[in-house]
């Protein structure tokens, strides 16, 4: 037998006291795609950085064709035949389809050479595109081919791709795996695909390596495999795969979940339900640069029904989570919460109405790191926002109430069960899971009329996930009108009773969970149904 | 009042002098806009332009001073605009200082220190001499104002066609681009992204030092602390008055130059407006086009953040 085309001995990585990967191995064969499957954190994609240079190991060899080698830089990977699709961070907006492909090369700029080359590429694997568009115009799919093609430019031998399905439509994606399926016959190149997503590994790949906090738990050939056993290996205990399905998008199956699974006492909204506390009408926004992001979205949630908001990243999920932060100003439409029409964009508006939000980026806006945990609990306390005087508490002081607010904090840390050393420890010394429970904790103790949750689950582990996920139901059991905001579409269809689909800035599509079609979701999704209306 | 002062406006828009003051002036900020622009592509708001240009002024006094020669003395301002950039670069894109406060700094440092070896040294200076291109400074009204004027000036000519072709058509220009969006994408595609920014700010140190040079010999003739008075802060808000494209840049630098000028020859043909409030004309004229423009540009994405290696 020939040596592998990569080869990974023994490799450990450290950061501070996290240990990302921890004596690993791992080898990539010719004319083979090789999953390497996990979750969140569990190490696969700093396996795959120190692979293209990006991480230097601290210990551990790497073996390309039987030689052994030392990989710095991506130049240096690239000179070996290494490639990597990147998922985030890789294409320059502005830049045109070629100008991006042959970024990074070291030859003379050659316009009509380059546009040349991007049409051969694009001719050979199929891959269509202009290689003029300026990506800042293209879809997320495009944008991946984009991707794809300037990998390919240099004819690597090994190509890596990490998480490449996050961003596409579920047509979009079995696309790729058709791409990679013909490089691996074609051209005997050898791929990896980094997923957390089990249904994806295993129908588009030979091999699979699973890896759970930083080391290699389980090898199988992809025909051995099924999903309970990858699952059970994946988070290292046996889970339900009906709950594991949000976390590891197992969508194979589910559709008996929800059919077997009758809409909990009171969860469900009734055709002549009580009237939505949350309705949005015709909203129009446009970005700072003038493209629209907002393009008459009309929506409504009802108290104690959770509406999934399903649809494929950048189309608007962002927009519709600030204009309920109260962080985006309309150039049309209502927002209405109860009786009230906050002004949309005025800061504070919507929070004064009702309207809690836990963002998708908890450590951007969801958070702040560097202060107490009792400090993030009681940061914006919601009956003072209410009042409207932002700056006075609820008994009208301006001073903080130090050990009131003490506390508050302390009986929601007890509530919501989050593991801190105390309330005084910072933020950044909690797991991301609990620094969400903090978030949730805050937004939920206000007793709001509306949650927004978006991408409430990015970044966590099974166990956060489970629980974040019933927080949700509890909220909207409780009257809530829960508004989920999610590109995880298993997230999306284990927890709503409605899901709508949002595409370019509006809702082009809603059913009720009874009468699910993941078929014609995927459609709404990727926008064929407005090509096929329109 | 407001009859004599648009009969004044008229007396100004008809005199050859106004368009050949306002070239000039414009031609100074057009030297630090260009190089600007480059470093502003590439992410950096080099506010140092400003002591660069006055380094590059006072040092242009002091190269002709020792040598007799304008060209000389354009030559040593141009290394000394560049010493600026260098310490701008070094400490932004090096050490990942803030690069504001690092200009603030830099500014401030320049200032003093022209001043006292300008009190102590002396320097003898003047004026280079007129060139007049043959044939084009015949063209009535703009021909004495764009060939009819000592010869540095003609220098921004080649230079803003060439700072064009750099970016937009060289490799060295798409990294900087690229750099200014999205230094992660940049990284990851084996581009030194602070190296880029680096050379970027060298650039516009040197077109700033060479912008001080013109302006001491080649409109001034002799040092003095206010030579540069914020014409530097005034060609970048040239840059972004234009959109961050060279053209619009440029246009800006017209602008400014010609209410600069504007403000000189409105006393000289004998309209009695206060000359000090006038002087603030170019300043108000930046303010408004800001207020106007800000939010309708597209800047670099990633405009005053440093790059760290493995950061987002």
């Amino acid at each position: 037998m020939t040596s592998p085309a990569a080869e990974l001995r023994g490799i450990t990585k450290r950061f501070g006291a996290v240990v990302a990967c921890d004596n690993v191995d791992l080898a990539l064969q010719r004319g083979e795609i090789h999953g390497i499957l996990g979750e969140n954190g569990a190490g696969k994609s700093t396996l795959m950085k120190v692979l293209i240079g990006l991480v230097l190991p601290d210990a551990g060899a790497i073996r390309i064709d039987g030689e052994q080698r030392r990989i710095r830089d991506p130049a240096e990977a690239a000179e070996l035949g290494i490639g990597m699709v990147h998922q985030h961070f890789s294409l320059v907006e502005p830049l045109t389809v070629w100008e991006n492909v042959i970024l990074g090369e070291r030859t003379r700029l050659d316009a009509a050479a380059a546009r040349r080359r991007v049409g051969e590429i694009s001719e050979r694997y199929g891959l269509a595109i202009d290689p003029d568009e300026r990506i800042s115009d293209l879809s997320a799919g495009l944008r991946q081919r984009v991707e794809i093609i300037k990998c390919l430019r240099r004819d690597p031998a090994i190509v890596i791709l990490d998480e490449p399905t996050s961003v596409l439509t579920p047509g979009e994606s079995e696309q790729l795996f058709e791409v990679l399926r013909l490089v691996v016959e074609r051209e005997n190149k050898a791929v990896a695909l980094v997923s957390h997503k089990l249904d994806e590994v295993l129908a588009a790949t030979d091999r699979i390596t699973i890896m759970r906090a930083g080391a290699v738990v389980d090898r199988r050939e992809t025909g051995d495999a099924d999903a309970p056993g990858l699952a059970r290996a994946m988070v290292g205990r046996p889970v339900s795969l009906r709950s594991a399905g949000a976390a590891l998008g197992h969508i194979e199956g589910l559709e008996d979940g929800v059919a077997a699974s009758e809409p909990e006492a009171g969860n469900g909204p009734e055709a002549t339900g009580p009237p939505p506390v949350l309705s949005i009408r015709d909203a129009r926004a446009r970005g700072r640069d003038r493209r629209t992001l907002l393009d008459g979205l009309s929506l409504d949630v009802r108290p104690g029904e959770i509406v999934g908001v399903a649809g494929v990243e950048g189309n608007g999920q962002a927009a519709l989570s600030d204009l309920l932060s109260s962080l985006l100003p309309l150039e049309g439409g209502t927002v209405r919460v109860r009786d009230e029409r906050p002004l949309p964009g005025r800061p504070g508006a919507m929070a004064a109405a009702g309207v809690a939000v836990v963002p998708a980026d908890r450590h951007e806006s969801g958070c702040v790191l560097d202060m107490t945990v009792a400090e993030n609990l009681t940061l914006v306390s919601p009956p003072r926002a209410r009042t409207g005087r932002a700056l006075l508490d609820s008994a009208g002081r301006a001073i903080l109430d130090r050990t009131g607010r003490r506390a508050h904090a302390e009986r929601l840390i007890e509530q919501f069960g989050i593991q801190t050393p105390g309330a005084d420890a910072p933020m950044w010394s909690l797991s991301g899971g609990n620094q969400q429970r903090v978030v949730l904790a805050r937004e939920l103790s206000g007793d709001p009329a509306v949650l927004v949750a978006a991408q409430p689950t990015r970044g966590l582990d099974v166990g956060a996930i489970e629980y974040v996920s019933e927080r949700l139901r509890e909220a909207a059991a409780d009257g809530v009108a829960v508004l989920l905001i999610s590109t995880e579409l298993e997230e999306v269809l284990d927890l709503a009773d409605r899901i709508v689909v949002i595409f370019r800035g509006r809702i082009v599509g809603e059913m009720d969970r009874a009468d699910l079609d993941v078929e014609r979701l995927g459609l709404l999704m990727s926008g064929a149904q407005e090509a096929a209306a329109s | 009042m407001a009859g004599d002062f648009f009969f004044a406006v008229g007396d100004v828009l008809s005199s050859e002098t106004t368009y050949s003051s306002g070239w000039r002036l414009a031609v100074a900020l057009g030297f630090v806009a260009v190089g600007e622009w480059i470093a502003e592509r590439a992410g950096t708001i080099n506010i140092s332009v400003e002591g660069a240009m006055l380094a590059g002024a006072f040092a242009a006094a002091m190269g002709y001073d020792a040598s007799g020669s304008v060209a000389v003395g354009l030559l040593i301002g141009a290394a000394a605009g560049l010493l600026v950039g260098a310490v701008q670069a070094h400490f932004s894109h090096n050490l990942t200082a803030n690069q504001f406060v690092v200009g603030l700094t830099l500014n401030i440092l320049v200032l003093g220190l022209a001043s006292f070896l300008n009190s102590s040294l002396k320097p003898e200076t003047a004026t280079a001499h007129v060139f007049e291109v043959p044939g084009l400074v015949e063209i009535p009204l703009l021909g004495p104002a764009l060939f009819g004027q000592p010869w540095p000036l003609y220098l921004l000519y080649p230079l803003v066609p060439l700072a064009w072709w750099l970016v937009y058509r060289t490799r060295w220009g798409l990294e900087v681009r690229a750099v200014g969006e999205n230094p992660q994408a940049a990284d990851v595609s084996s581009i030194d992204v602070n190296a880029r920014r680096r050379q970027a700010v060298y650039i516009a140190g040197i077109t700033s030092g060479l912008g001080g040079g013109y302006l001491l010999l080649g409109q001034v003739g002799w040092f003095e602390d206010a030579i540069v008075g914020g014409q530097g802060f005034i060609a970048i808000a040239a840059v972004i008055f234009g959109g961050w494209t060279l053209r619009g840049a440029m246009l800006g630098c017209l602008l400014f130059g010609s209410a600069n000028s504007f403000r000189l020859s409105l006393p000289a043909v004998g309209h009695p407006l206060n000359s000090e409030l006038l002087s603030s004309l170019p300043f108000v004229l930046t303010i408004c086009v800001m207020a106007l423009f800000a939010h309708r540009t597209r800047e670099p994405q990633s405009l005053a953040r440093p790059f760290i290696r493995g950061l987002r």
